[in-house]
């Protein structure tokens, strides 16, 4: 379904599991004309329009990108994170483990253990939402919200996973904290994961982490 | 150099436009909130429409230039050059090391442009600063005591505007999940404290249907509607995606009466259809045509050089 959103913007409401991707990755490949702005969602795609753009144009190839056949990717860049769990890293581990019935080290296995996508971006310049986790690491956000939570900060909320790539306020349950460094706006693009990457995590020691804070890693 | 003696609660350097194409990769449009104000600001200096100026919140702030130069302050505030009150949406010439106020108004936004444009390094295509990610503007943060910004060279001439600010309804078309619309434009509504360049929450007698829905891309002027039903009208700052319902977005044409809103301040919305968006689109652009040529140098009774 293609619903007009406000003079400019068109948004591509698709249901089907990595629909979403599909035709955000179809439209980097192959930009439709008049097409200024593309915005993945968790089941939608917004694109925004230029003032010159036919609407009804757009409209018409958007939906032949997104009708048809079901979506077809291409396998994604693997990016792997190195995380530090628990203790100041991860603050809200403990809580996590009470609120799922698990010890934090089956927290921390399970984490590991799933691969992840970028769904699409939001809230903050390169925080990135990874999905989905499985069933039984979704927890619901913090009641009170932190009005700081660092830079790095690996956090959960229902089905998703998420790196906070500065210092920001955030209501999510931060159970490690990787060394790097996610977005940089001298680069381009601006941010180390996109919509469409793949996502592991990968263990590393408190000392490891020190020695590699904040490494800016090859993009 | 134009100096910041006293930033007021919040100040930042912003461009019009913002930023275009990077949200994809979570990247605010950002930019001044009330952008048509900022073009006018530019306007009264000479300036092109995309120089960067300078967002002033509520007012209380205070700048002084080191050398004479041509100025202009835009929007819902109000300005003062050496202690004296310069006529709204004209352009003043300012001596070296005078006094220039930005006081509160009948809006929450003034726009400082100076001749030849604020100048700052551009990141990711813009000049604005994202206060939220610290980059862009200036050092990626808000204004300072003490800040010291660089200006181009000035080309244009001065102007004063002669257009009047607009009035009325906060006119919206319908959004994704237009069903809560008619409960949006039937209630009055008055503007909570915690409005910003995210964002303006609005409270109301009864409140809206409300719901969480998947994450999507927002537009500007979306009107997201959490569970517990107070709608917030989306705007410079705010993130690439929102999670709750959008029963409207207001027109590209009423984004700047929105953003000029006061905690405390009435409004009401009118739904209008895609054609009415447009031209109350094209009215707006013509009214920033409506300029009349300013000889500054034979107008000293506000220039500031004789206090």
């Amino acid at each position: 379904v293609i619903v007009p959103f406000g003079e400019r913007a068109l948004l591509v409401e698709l249901r089907a599991t990595g629909a979403p991707l599909a035709l955000f990755e179809s439209l980097e490949a192959d930009p439709i004309a008049g097409i200024v702005e593309v915005v993945p969602g968790r089941s939608s795609v917004l694109v925004e329009l230029d003032d010159a753009a036919d609407m009804v144009a757009v409209s018409a190839s958007l939906a032949a990108r997104a009708g048809g056949a079901p979506p077809t990717r291409r396998a994604g860049r693997l990016r792997t994170i190195p995380v530090t769990y628990g203790d100041e890293y991860g603050p809200d581990l403990a809580d996590v483990a009470r609120l799922t019935g698990l010890t934090e080290s089956e927290v921390v296995a399970a984490h590991l253990a799933t691969e992840l996508s970028v769904l699409f971006c939001g809230f903050a310049a390169g925080f990135a939402y990874l999905g989905d986790l499985p069933r039984p690491l979704h927890v619901d956000r913090l009641a009170t919200p932190r009005t700081r939570t660092p830079a790095g900060a690996v956090a959960l909320a229902g089905p998703m996973s998420g790196i906070y790539p500065a210092e920001l306020p955030g209501g999510w349950r931060v159970i490690g904290r990787t060394p790097l460094r996610l977005f940089d706006p001298t680069r381009r693009p601006p941010a180390y994961l996109v919509p469409g990457d793949r996502v592991r995590w990968e263990r590393i020691t408190a000392d490891e982490w020190v020695a590699r804070a904040e490494d800016a890693p090859d993009w | 150099v134009i100096a910041v003696v006293d930033p007021g609660p919040l100040a930042s350097v912003q461009d019009a436009a913002g930023r275009r194409g990077w949200r994809r990769y979570g990247v605010p449009t950002g930019g001044a909130a009330d952008a048509w104000s900022a073009r006018l600001a530019n306007r009264l200096v000479g300036n092109d429409d995309a120089a960067a100026v300078v967002e002033v919140t509520l007012g209380g702030a205070t700048f002084e230039t080191d050398a004479p130069a041509t100025i202009a302050l835009t929007g819902g505030l109000r300005l003062r050059v050496a202690a004296r009150p310069v006529p709204a949406s004209q352009a003043a010439r300012v001596a070296a090391g005078t006094r220039i106020d930005v006081d509160g108004g009948d809006g929450a936004r003034g726009y400082l442009a100076v001749a030849g444009g604020i100048r700052v390094p551009i990141v990711l295509d813009g000049a604005s600063t994202d206060l939220r990610a610290g980059f862009g503007g200036h050092e990626g943060r808000a204004l300072r005591a003490g800040d010291v910004l660089g200006l181009g060279p000035p080309s244009g001439m001065a102007h004063r505007w002669l257009g009047r600010a607009p009035s009325g309804p906060i006119r919206v078309l319908a959004g994704p999940h237009p069903a809560a619309l008619p409960v949006l434009a039937a209630s009055r509504w008055t503007v909570d404290p915690r409005a910003d360049r995210t964002g303006v929450r609005l409270d109301g007698p009864g409140g809206v249907p409300g719901a969480e829905v998947d994450s999507m891309g927002l537009p500007l002027g979306a009107i997201q509607v959490p569970p517990e039903g107070r709608p917030i009208v989306m705007l410079a700052d705010r993130p690439v995606t929102g999670g709750y319902a959008v029963p409207g977005c207001v027109i590209r044409a009423d984004i700047g009466p929105v953003a000029q809103l006061l905690p405390g301040h009435d409004l009401e919305f009118a739904i209008v259809d895609v054609a009415a968006a447009r031209a109350a689109w094209a009215v707006r652009e013509a009214e920033l045509e409506l300029l009349e040529p300013l000889d500054l140098a034979s107008d000293a009774g506000w220039a500031g050089a004789h206090p």
